[in-house]
């Protein structure tokens, strides 16, 4: 579904993605995982158009995103989540949600999804008319990932969706990614500095370090090398 | 009637001309966070042009319609072939481009139109009412003058509370980059907000001209009202421009009244420096900070 080939990035001379290649099949979870400072989001913010890369190609259904836009990308179905939920803290929850659907000029179906996440996400709803900045760190979450849905995304690209969370708050993130999955059918790449909540639902795992691929496994192999997880995710 | 109405009247009827200007200056600062000191040139041009058609057709609503459409144009075609080559770099690049915009126009404008100074026409008369025997401060022109800029103030707080549009628009002043993600083609919303604020700015030339009459730099002093009423509000609230263009119409109308109009200006200035040591920020901030 979507093929990231070959991708290099350099900020100011300074290399932030060297060389990385990614498969991510249709209904899957991907997971990025590495140190701080390895690039995980800068790979997120390439695909979703925002960073320009050096070298390398995007292609998602067979189409070059390379060159397009951001918001030509989030038209093709593909919608980045990034880090803090990216929420507009001016505008209402339900404006916040609205505005994801826009492009569509379908307002039949914009009250549709908006019932839908309302629905997901019933703390929203009781609040749809408060200005985001209003939230808990866990309804901005919710509001974020209920942003992306609104766009009805197929692909969904998530920047630390746990960071700064409760743990509880972490698991109910979680159960919520891998339900989209399987009802939406969405496929989803995570990037995670939580390594082991990431790998609790996701297929397969992407090791940065220093902006180069060390690793590629299945997520369930991936735990149990202890040499790999010792040098890269500490602990 | 009571000097102190008359000149609260007067005050007034000034001060929606500066609220028109600074509604200009703060829709652009809104979209794209540059002051646009070219404001007043180009709404300066907008009548030029106006009179020109007034002269051909004989009809002042068509002068009236063009320097509207003119000022739609302009803004679009400022932002898109000369603002946007300079918005990534330095703010004071964009700052010094408008200036020179400024510059380029009011050396242009008399070349073509001539320098000499104009009267401009008004639609209705800018003599004092008469109703019965006691006069009214107010012009029909005043009143006309009153009722547009308000008429255009509530199209625009309808446009950006209540339209889908208009919720793309304030997206895409508040968080840029997340409009982006969003779907929202932010580019064309920039050049939209820049030509809704010359349009704006077109209006304020074509009310200010009957009375200041039409030269190449009619609107210089317009300008510095209308930048200080923006910046009063805040410069990034369009209530904040009414109330701020109230606010100095009133003051240069007291000041020029009580203690004579040589003191204007400075009074206007005195009154700025006040109000921003106490409220640095301006009158109608948000208390969210923007752009984190």
């Amino acid at each position: 579904m979507l093929e990231v080939e070959d991708l290099s990035v350099a900020y100011g001379g300074v290399a932030a993605l060297d060389g990385v290649s990614l498969r991510i099949p249709n209904n899957g979870i991907t997971a990025v995982l590495g140190p701080n400072g390895a690039g995980k989001s800068t790979l997120l913010r390439t695909i979703a158009g925002l960073v320009r890369p050096r070298a390398g190609r995007v292609l998602y259904r067979d189409r070059l995103l390379t060159g397009m836009s951001p918001e030509a990308i989030v038209r093709a179905g593909v919608s980045l989540v990034p880090e803090g939920g990216g929420i507009i803290r001016e505008l209402t929850v339900e404006e916040n949600l609205r505005l994801a659907h826009l492009w569509r000029r379908d307002p039949a179906d914009l009250r549709k999804a908006l019932d839908e996440v309302m629905a997901l996400f019933p703390p929203l709803a009781a609040r749809r008319h408060l200005p985001a900045h209003s939230l808990s760190g866990g309804e901005r979450q919710m509001l974020a990932v209920g942003r992306a849905l609104m766009s009805r995304a197929e692909l969904l690209l998530l920047d630390e969706p746990s960071l700064g969370l409760a743990p509880k708050l972490v698991s109910l993130i979680m159960r919520t990614v891998r339900d989209l999955r399987a009802t939406r059918g969405v496929s989803v790449l995570l990037v995670e500095q939580n390594a082991r909540s990431a790998l609790s639902i996701a297929d397969e795992a992407l090791l940065l370090s220093s902006g180069r691929a060390v690793a590629w496994r299945r997520a369930g192999e991936l735990v149990h090398e202890e040499e790999l997880w010792h040098a890269y995710l500490g602990y | 009637m009571s000097y102190f109405v008359v000149l609260t009247l007067t005050g007034v009827a000034a001060g929606m001309i500066y609220s028109a200007l600074a509604l200009a200056l703060v829709l652009i600062w809104r979209a794209t966070r540059v002051v646009n000191f070219s404001q007043g040139a180009m709404a300066m041009t907008t009548t030029y042009i106006a009179l020109a058609v007034i002269q051909a057709t004989g009809n002042y609503w068509f002068g009236f319609i063009a320097a509207l459409a003119a000022g739609l144009v302009m803004g679009a075609v400022a932002e898109r072939a000369i603002v946007r080559w300079v918005e990534k770099g330095p703010p004071l690049n964009a700052v010094i481009v408008t200036l020179g915009l400024l510059l380029v126009l009011e050396a242009v404008v008399p070349m073509i139109g001539g320098a000499q100074i104009r009267a401009f026409p008004a639609p209705f008369s800018i003599a004092a009412t008469a109703v019965g025997s006691t006069f009214i401060a107010l012009s029909p022109f005043n009143i006309f003058t009153i009722a547009v800029v308000l008429l255009v103030m509530v199209a625009l707080l309808v446009l950006f509370r209540f339209t889908s549009l208009g919720l793309r628009m304030r997206a895409a002043a508040f968080a840029p980059e997340i409009a982006r993600l969003l779907g929202v083609r932010v580019g064309r919303l920039l050049t939209f907000g820049w030509s809704l604020a010359t349009m704006a700015g077109a209006l304020a030339g074509l009310l200010v001209a009957p009375t200041l009459l039409l030269y190449p730099n009619n609107m210089d002093a317009v300008l510095v009202y209308g930048f200080t009423a923006a910046v009063l509000g805040g410069l990034d609230s369009p209530v904040g421009a009414l109330v701020g263009g109230l606010s100095i119409g009133l003051a240069l109308s007291y000041i020029g009244g009580y203690f004579g109009g040589d003191l204007e200006t400075a009074g206007v200035l005195v009154i700025l420096i006040a109000i921003l040591m106490i409220w640095p920020k301006g009158l109608f901030v948000h208390a969210a900070e923007r752009r984190v």
